[in-house]
């Protein structure tokens, strides 16, 4: 197969991640042409790209990048080349420009690919999560026309740059066109306390806590443990807790080392936003809620209860 | 100024996957009790961004398309009982079968059909199947721009300012109308229908296009993406539960253990 990787830096350096669909490929065979389209990011790692052709377009001359630029710039390079898969990851660029163009050269679009199955004549499967993370399910893909699939973070490894440099074909970003918006200001916003999505522990309550004043307790934990606090869609609509820290299909999406929930049930929307952490702890009185199905440790108990002995134990090991 | 939003119907996405059962016949996931159906979570935000640019407007109107099959009216009613003023649906068994290419383009059908539209507002993604991709076929088969997870609209003179969320920010940006914007939760919460809302919402007759009414070719509906199969993925995961005489014991047991893992 005719293989394109395409990666956006929209920092200087290369993206780290963006070497996951390196590992990706691998897995769809040794005898695939590999090409890379890179738009941003320092030129010396790309041109280590595991990559028999690399393409580059630099940012330096735009202030925030517009999807819509690389969007416009893909189109163009598409318009003389063929190939039969496009593998973007996920990041904010590729999440407007893989669907998009997706649509607008006609290819068949498959988003949050976490493996691939295998391959005939005529089509292609691979697996994706559907319902939150609840569930699986095997799609299988056309292959008479181009398929352009976004693979899902932290689901491939990183493979390491070659030690070879291969030659980096420049090309020229696009200028938007009028019928695009049009970016007039870009702001970077660093939230006071620990970040949800960047703590390494994050305590969160859900419908068993069953009050706001229950939600002091996990605030206690959360500073013991110099961690973050989370909650479940049942908590913040019941107003224990404010909206900021949802954790879930419409909330934050954490990969935590320390995911530790009391009395969060395990709901599919839920599961979505906290399946890729690292260590899960479950604390909930139903020994069958689905959370425990996710969960190293498992405690069947009365959460609130529970909180309490368990802030009392760090006190004394602090 | 005229407003279209697009809704979907969805299993509810609170249910607990062990309350969740597949159905390989129809490729689709049902709860194992009877639970309603409900608006996408998104769909309900974009609602509400829609209702809420509508009164800077004199003369406005919101009008919700839905498409699916066997829709439950009760559910897609909702978005009439939070103020929405009429809903138009197209139901038909092959648009199960569909992929995100059919569905964008019945919607584009629709909206051509029973618009013009200044704004098409769409739920960011969908709790089902998560494609997040159908309104990027609105805007490239309408050919007007979009713009994705939006907090705030606004209209300044002509022009259209809209704050769109980034990862580790916000966006400021301008576009022209006709456009189509996305929504995530950002928006806040949607607007709890009122009794007079749902009272008055369960008057409004929907009004109903036929799917041989929007012409579509061969090639719009021919999916080129094909659900083999639904599963839950086997569960390796062996839950240690943590034993004790009572909760001080147990905890103690959980402290011990986290910490000779070196988790914390």
């Amino acid at each position: 197969m005719n293989i394109l990787s395409v990666i956006i830096n929209e920092n200087d350096d290369l993206d780290e991640s963006s070497l996951e669909i390196f590992s990706f490929i691998d897995q769809l065979g040794s005898t695939n042409k590999i090409s890379s389209l890179v738009f941003g990011g320092e030129k010396s790692a790309i041109s280590k790209l595991c990559s028999d052709e690399i393409f580059y377009a630099s940012l330096e001359n735009s202030e925030a990048l517009n999807p819509n630029n690389v969007l416009k710039t893909m189109d163009k390079f598409l318009s003389d080349k063929k190939f039969d898969l496009i593998v973007f990851q996920k990041d904010d660029i590729s999440n407007f420009v893989a669907p998009a163009l997706s649509f607008r050269k006609d290819f068949a679009y498959l988003p949050d690919v976490k493996k691939f199955v295998s391959k005939n004549e005529s089509e292609i499967k691979f697996v994706r999560p559907v319902h939150g993370e609840s569930a699986e399910a095997i799609y299988s893909v056309d292959i008479s026309s181009t398929i352009i699939i976004k693979i899902r973070k932290s689901s491939f490894e990183m493979k390491h740059l070659s030690k070879q440099n291969s030659i980096v074909n420049e090309i020229i970003l696009e200028e938007q066109d009028e019928n695009t918006f049009k970016i007039l200001e870009t702001e970077k916003v660093k939230s006071e306390g620990i970040q949800l999505d960047e703590a390494e522990i994050v305590i969160s309550g859900g419908r068993g806590i069953g009050s706001k004043e229950g939600f002091d307790n996990l605030k206690e934990l959360a500073e013991l443990l110099n961690g973050a606090l989370g909650a479940s869609r049942a908590a913040v609509e019941s107003e224990w807790i404010e909206t900021s820290h949802l954790v879930g299909l419409t909330g934050k999406w954490i990969s935590p080392n320390l995911y530790f929930t009391f009395g969060i049930s395990g709901a599919s929307q839920h599961l979505a936003g906290c399946i890729n952490s690292k260590n899960i702890v479950a604390v909930n009185k139903d020994p069958d809620a689905s959370i425990f199905n996710h969960s190293k440790f498992g405690v069947i108990a009365d959460c609130n209860d529970f909180i309490k002995e368990v802030i009392e134990e760090i006190k004394n090991i602090q | 100024m005229r407003i279209c939003v697009c809704i979907k119907e969805v299993p509810d996405s609170d249910i607990p996957s062990n309350k969740l059962q597949i159905d390989n016949q129809s490729k689709k996931i049902l709860p194992v009790e009877n639970i309603s159906n409900i608006v996408n979570g998104f769909d309900l935000n974009a609602v509400e961004l829609a209702l809420r640019f509508s009164e800077n407007f004199e003369e406005s109107s919101v009008t919700i398309i839905s498409v699916g099959n066997n829709l439950t009216s009760d559910v897609i009613k909702k978005p009439l009982a939070m103020g929405a003023d009429e809903l138009i649906t197209c139901e038909d068994p092959s648009i199960e079968k569909m992929d995100i290419k059919g569905i964008a383009k019945v919607l584009s059908k629709m909206i051509l059909k029973t618009g013009p539209y200044d704004i098409i507002f769409c739920g960011r993604h969908a709790s089902d199947f998560d494609n997040a991709s159908v309104p990027f076929g609105i805007s490239e088969f309408l050919s007007i721009p979009l713009v994705n997870i939006v907090k705030n609209i606004k209209k300044i003179d002509k022009k259209i300012i809209i704050e769109r969320i980034i990862t580790d920010g916000f966006q400021k940006v301008e576009s022209k109308m006709p456009l189509v914007v996305t929504t995530g939760n950002q928006v806040g919460d949607p607007r709890y229908p009122t009794l007079k809302g749902i009272m008055e919402a369960s008057k409004k007759q929907i009004k109903k296009i036929l799917l041989e009414e929007l012409e579509l070719e061969q090639n719009d509906i021919k999916p080129k993406v094909k659900i083999e199969e639904i599963y839950f993925p086997e569960n390796e995961n062996n839950v240690e539960i943590i034993e004790g005489n009572s909760n001080k014991e147990k905890a103690i047991n959980l402290i011990t253990k986290l910490k000779a893992e070196g988790v914390i």
